[in-house]
Formats: structure tokens, C-alpha cells, sequence
């Protein structure tokens, strides 16, 4: 296994940078997810760790070897692509062997091998079957299978449980966990979808119209988010970010937001005094809005709304509240038995707000962030409802 | 869309659930129309098949003629063409036709994965060029090949014969599988660069598996237009020896001067067999055979 590194990389087509400045380094056997809206450049990083698209400027390295000009079969690594890219003609045996059998290893060594692997992931019976004669997850374990088959420097994964329907991909995002729990191997891995990243990285790099916005852990990335982009990315529902104003009542900074004036404590304090701009957005996760009667005592501030939107997912209920000119969403518990038009007062806990500057979208607690793109800049005055019962991730 | 339907009268849905839309195909009445568009495809029908029943009954008339008349049986017709001087031909042709078409093969797989596969610069004017080649009349170059030949003391050969017959059809035939190639996904090759596999591995192993059916089309149709090729054996071969079948049939009409029909037709007949078995062995599996089911989603 090896860590790969990306040295300020960029990857142009025509005008056009796919990948613009990214620096990335992936420790030996961490699991490192790319996540993503479509055409944020992740899967182009991957292709050109992969060898398959050379960098325009900056270097990819493998191990301690710069790999810019190394072709994709000298580079030693494995794929499981979106499609699976199982070779129709071959039976699941050969698909899985091919890479051995071009590399013109000993044949009890191949037999060994694919015996291991197919007994890891289940395929023993599926062995002389052709692709055709397989079912999705089989498939997708078959090409999982030919990844692991040949103890590669590193795994990247492009999508890979995209094409599964959503109970197999909640299987198989537990096994692909349990196997790099098991070989510990270096894998990078790009996906869209956000609750794959939360709860599959040991650390997520999340991208944006070609530039890495934020790379750290799941948790941190939750907490801190670097600016208004990752902000609105990670996490469902989303973060509700209304704009506001910093200012300072009877001499200590405090945040103005919602008519609200936000007495504010220890780090953000602080953090809030090096700003160097009046105007900011501030961010509070729906599920640190709560409703007043079943807020914790740490919930000091109080906002009064309206209820709008009543949405039940089962285990808790999402309010989207109209506070003035804004609409919040707000975590009910899942018997509130509030109805849309009932006056509810919410409650949240200062420390929970996230500031970001007005003008870049950085958040005012991470030093040194990215400013968001410009699309991040505006505020949603209108957050999206609640995403659909089955998406938001347990481990949030 | 009428929705009446014999299946869903026969097969009836009880009587609880919803009857399903059967799409129908409503079978137009006939009409003075169609009546005559009918009539006219029967003509042009006859018109094709005529010949063909010519060619059928008069190898085994004893009679034959430039009619089209009922046969008096016999296979004396055949039994006359299975001598040495007859044969010969079928051999020439099977060698210019092989040849050509394995050298065809060969190199339009080479050259259409290559301009399917890589980065060339001006590649879309190349393909356009190669089209445009395809679809030149090789008569038109057969006088200057022909003094090229001479110049190399090539005429008379049915190896360089062969050669020019394989460059006619490379146009064509490296248009026809770099399309079968464009179609096979670019991962199947990118998995395999992955695995360790060289261009030429990836060609050989990856590629060539998935493009069988489309190879296939391409050598069959250079074998049938090897096979059938007469103006260039006819001009740049003249050796009696060498001569292909093609060549030979056009030699019964001038035979002293009198036209042996029969003997024409039952020529033509045989001659004809190795193109259809071909093309009867090929289309069975070449129909259904271009997909890669199971290698992408999809």
C-alpha cells in the first residue's frame, strides 16, 4: 500500500478547468472519499490518479514515485468503475484473474487467489458464470473482487454502488467499510452522494466547480464547515443560512440575526472580532433548531414562527418555519403534534451558529478556508425541504 | 389507437382488474391502393427472381437455352465441371478471395482500433478521406495499377492480385469496424490498462473478443466482393492457370464461339454456393451477437 499525493493539479479542456489547484494528500491506507455535485472535477482527479488523464500542471505521486508520465498499467493500482467494466466474454473466474494472468503469473498462485478472493466476497458458486448471468450486486461484487484480487498500491473507486438499488447499497456500503477495515488498503473513493462520504471516509475531500472546498473528517466537516458551499452540501436537511450582522452590545461582539441580538461565547468570540466585515451569514443545522418546549437549557435563544411545512420522516419531524422574511427548518420531535399555520416558539444554543463572511462565504471559524463559489455566496432565503425519509444518515 | 385486440379478446383479464391497453397493430384494409402497390412490388419481385430460376432450371436441362423453359432433368451439366481444368478456378478464387481478406482483416482491426481508440491529430478528416476512398470505383485506378504491376513485374500473380484486392476493400472494411469498435466501451479498455495490460494485450484480448461479430461482417464482405471480383483478376492475371472462377464463367460464353448455357448455369450455381453457406453461418450469431450484456450497466 502507498499514499498518494496531488501537488497543485490542474486539468484544463479547452477553457474549460475540470480541476483547478487541488492538493490532496492520501495516507497510506486511509480511505478518502471525493464528494461532489456532478462536474466538480472529482472523478476527473480520480481519472488522472489512474493514469488515464494526465495533469495540465502539478503532480500526482504514488508512494514516493511522481507517476505524471507513468502509463495506468505501470502504476499499480485497482478500479471499480460506475459501469463495473466486467469483460462480457470472460466468466467471472477470468474477469477476476485478468490481471494476474497478463502479468503472466504462476498458475497455482492465480487459482489461490481467486479461490481467496471468491470466498471473501461470496462468489464461489459464480465462478464459471459469464457477466450476463449475473445480477447487479453480483456484478458489482465481481468487480470488487477483481480489485482486490491483485493486492494493488491503491483502490479507487468511481461510483461504485451507484447503479444498486437503495437496500443493496446500504449493504454493500457496509461491506466495502468492513474490507478496508480488514486490508487496511489506501482507497479513493468518489461519490455524490453525501451519506456514502459521512459514513464511509476515514477523511472527505469535498470538491466544487474544480476546487478541493474542504478536506477533513466526517465530523469536522459537519462541525466546521470550511464555508457556505461544504455548509450547504453536507448534511440533510440543509443547514439554514440567513444573512445577518456582527456588532457589539454593551462592549462584547454579538451576532444580529433574525431581530435577534446573539450574545457570543468562547471560540467564536474571537473568531467573530477578526472579521473584517460587517454583513455575514449565519448557519444553524435544522437539527439544532429546536422547538422551545423540547430544547435542552443549553437553548438560550428563542425565535417565534410560524409553521409552514410539516414533515414527518418517522423517527422525528422537520418544521419548516417562517421566521419575518425567512423560512427555517427546525427538528420536532416525532409527536409535536404541530400542524402548518401554529405559532411555535424555537429555541437553539449560540454556540451552534456558524458564521461565514459576507462577502467570500468563509466560515469565520476556519482560518485559511476557501472562499465558496460564487453560487455558494447567495443565501437561501428558502431552504429545501427536508430530503426523503431513507437519506439522512444515521450517523449524523 | 384502437385498442380492440385478438390476444386480449382470447386471453381475457378477469373481470376485477383493469383491461390493459394492447397496442394493436390494426391491420389496414385493402384498397385500390394497395392493391397496386402490391402489384408493382410483385413485378419487381419476378423481375429479381426470374434470373435466378433461370440459372436454377437450366443447369439441369439438357436443353438449355437463353429461355427460361420447363428443364428436361439431367445432371450432365454438373458431371461435365468436375474435371481438373474445371476445379482450378474454384481454388484460385478461394485463394484470392482468403488471402484478401485475411490481409483486410488483419490490417483494418489494427487500424480501426487505433483510430477509435487514440488521441490523431486530423482524425475526423481521415475518416472522411477513408470514406470518400470506400466509395471509388477501383475500376478507375485499374489502368494506372496496371502499369504499376508491369513495373514490378508483378502481373500474372495472383498473390499481388490478391494484394490489390485487399487494398480496394480496406477503405470500406476499416470504416465498417472502427464503427463496431467505437461501440465497445472505453472502461472494458481502461480496466484492463489497469490490470496491467498493454496495448497490445488490451487488442488482442480485451477488444478483438468483443468485436468478433464485427470482424466477421468485415471478412465476409471481403471475402464476397474477393470472391466476386472479375475486372481486376480479368486484367492484372491473364495466366490461364491462375485464372479465378469469376474469370472463368465469363469464359463459357466465348468458348469457340458457341455459349454452352448449361454448363453456364451449373458453374454459376457452385459458384455461388461457398458466398451463401458463408453468409448463412455468419448471420445466425452475427444478429443477435453485438451486445455486452453484463460487462456495463446499462
Amino acid at each position: 500500500m502507498a499514499k498518494i499525493a496531488l501537488d497543485g493539479v490542474y486539468k484544463l479542456f479547452g477553457d474549460v478547468r475540470a480541476v483547478d489547484d487541488v492538493s490532496l494528500e492520501i495516507a497510506d491506507g486511509e480511505f478518502l472519499v471525493l464528494v461532489g455535485p456532478s462536474g466538480c472535477g472529482k472523478t476527473t482527479s480520480l481519472r488522472m490518479i489512474a493514469g488515464f488523464e494526465r495533469p495540465t500542471y502539478g503532480t500526482i505521486s504514488i508512494g514516493d514515485r511522481i507517476v505524471n508520465r507513468v502509463s495506468p498499467k505501470d502504476r499499480n493500482l485497482a478500479m471499480v468503475f460506475q459501469s463495473y467494466a466486467l469483460y462480457p466474454h470472460m466468466t467471472v473466474a477470468k474477469n477476476l484473474s485478468f490481471g494476474m494472468r497478463v502479468r503472466r503469473q504462476p498458475r497455482a498462485e492465480i487459482t489461490r487467489r481467486v479461490q481467496e478472493v471468491a470466498e471473501t466476497l461470496g462468489l464461489e458458486e459464480l465462478l464459471a458464470r459469464k457477466p450476463a448471468q449475473l445480477s447487479g450486486g453480483q456484478r458489482q461484487r465481481v468487480a470488487l473482487g477483481r480489485a482486490l484480487l491483485r493486492e494493488p498500491e491503491a483502490f479507487l473507486m468511481d461510483e461504485p454502488l451507484s447503479n444498486l438499488d437503495a437496500a443493496l447499497r446500504v449493504q454493500m456500503r457496509v461491506e466495502l467499510s468492513r474490507l478496508h477495515d480488514r486490508f487496511r488498503a489506501t482507497t479513493v473513493y468518489v461519490t455524490h452522494d453525501q451519506v456514502e462520504a459521512m459514513t464511509m471516509g476515514d477523511r472527505i475531500a469535498v470538491m466544487s466547480g474544480g476546487r478541493m472546498q474542504q478536506c477533513d473528517t466526517p465530523e469536522r466537516l459537519y462541525e466546521r464547515p470550511a464555508n457556505l458551499f461544504v455548509a450547504g452540501f453536507i448534511g440533510a436537511p440543509k443547514m439554514n443560512l440567513v444573512s445577518g450582522g456582527v456588532g457589539s452590545a454593551d462592549g462584547s461582539p454579538v451576532v444580529r440575526w433574525l431581530g435577534q441580538h446573539v450574545p457570543l461565547e468562547g471560540e467564536m468570540k474571537r473568531a467573530i472580532s477578526s472579521l473584517d466585515v460587517q454583513e455575514v451569514i449565519v448557519g444553524l443545522r435544522p437539527e439544532d433548531l429546536r422547538w422551545a418546549r423540547d430544547a435542552p437549557e443549553s437553548c438560550s435563544a428563542r425565535l417565534s414562527a410560524v409553521a409552514e411545512v410539516v414533515e414527518p420522516v418517522g423517527s422525528e419531524t422537520y418544521v419548516v418555519a417562517r421566521v419575518g422574511e425567512s423560512a427555517l427548518t427546525a427538528r420536532f420531535p416525532s409527536r409535536s403534534g404541530v400542524s402548518s399555520g401554529d405559532q411555535v416558539d424555537l429555541a437553539f444554543d449560540p454556540t451552534h451558529l456558524h458564521v461565514f463572511h459576507g462577502d467570500l462565504g468563509t466560515s469565520a471559524l476556519v482560518p485559511d478556508a476557501p472562499p465558496a463559489s460564487p453560487a455558494a455566496l447567495e443565501p437561501t432565503e428558502t431552504p429545501e425541504l427536508g430530503a426523503p425519509l431513507g437519506e439522512h444518515s444515521p450517523a449524523l | 389507437m384502437s385498442v380492440r385486440s385478438p390476444l386480449s379478446r382470447r386471453r381475457s383479464a378477469p373481470a376485477a382488474l383493469p383491461r390493459p391497453d394492447v397496442l394493436v397493430v390494426d391491420y389496414p384494409r385493402a384498397s385500390v391502393g394497395g392493391v397496386a402497390t402490391n402489384l408493382i412490388l410483385a413485378a419487381v419481385g419476378v423481375a429479381f427472381f426470374a434470373p435466378l430460376i433461370w440459372l436454377l432450371f437450366t443447369s439441369f436441362d439438357a436443353h438449355a437455352g437463353p429461355s427460361l423453359q420447363w428443364p428436361k432433368l439431367t445432371f450432365s451439366n454438373f458431371s461435365a465441371l468436375f474435371n481438373s481444368t474445371r476445379l482450378q478456378p474454384f481454388i484460385n478464387s478461394l485463394y484470392l478471395a482468403g488471402v484478401s481478406t485475411v490481409v483486410t482483416t488483419v490490417v483494418a482491426l489494427f487500424a480501426a482500433y487505433g483510430l477509435s481508440r487514440r488521441h490523431i491529430p486530423l482524425k475526423r478528416t481521415f475518416m472522411l478521406i477513408i470514406l470518400f476512398a470506400s466509395g471509388l470505383p477501383v475500376n478507375m485506378l485499374l489502368v494506372p495499377v496496371y502499369q504499376l504491376f508491369v513495373r514490378l513485374n508483378w502481373i500474372d500473380s495472383l498473390f499481388y492480385t490478391s494484394l490489390f484486392l485487399a487494398a480496394a476493400a480496406l477503405p470500406f472494411a476499416i470504416w465498417l469496424l472502427k464503427n463496431f469498435i467505437d461501440q465497445i466501451p472505453d472502461e472494458f479498455e481502461e480496466a484492463a490498462s489497469l490490470e496491467g495490460a498493454g496495448s497490445f494485450q488490451i487488442l488482442l484480448r480485451v477488444i478483438l473478443p468483443n468485436a468478433l461479430p464485427g470482424v466477421a461482417v468485415t471478412a465476409m464482405v471481403t471475402f464476397i466482393a474477393g470472391w466476386g471480383a472479375f475486372i481486376v483478376p480479368l486484367v492484372l492475371n491473364s495466366n490461364p492457370t491462375s485464372t479465378p472462377g469469376s474469370v472463368a464463367i465469363y469464359e463459357f460464353l466465348r468458348i469457340n464461339g458457341v455459349v454452352n448455357y448449361g454448363q453456364l448455369a451449373s458453374y454459376s450455381l457452385l459458384f455461388a454456393i461457398p458466398v451463401v453457406v458463408l453468409y448463412l453461418i455468419a448471420s445466425r450469431w452475427i444478429a443477435g451477437a453485438f451486445t455486452f450484456s453484463g460487462g456495463v450497466k446499462g
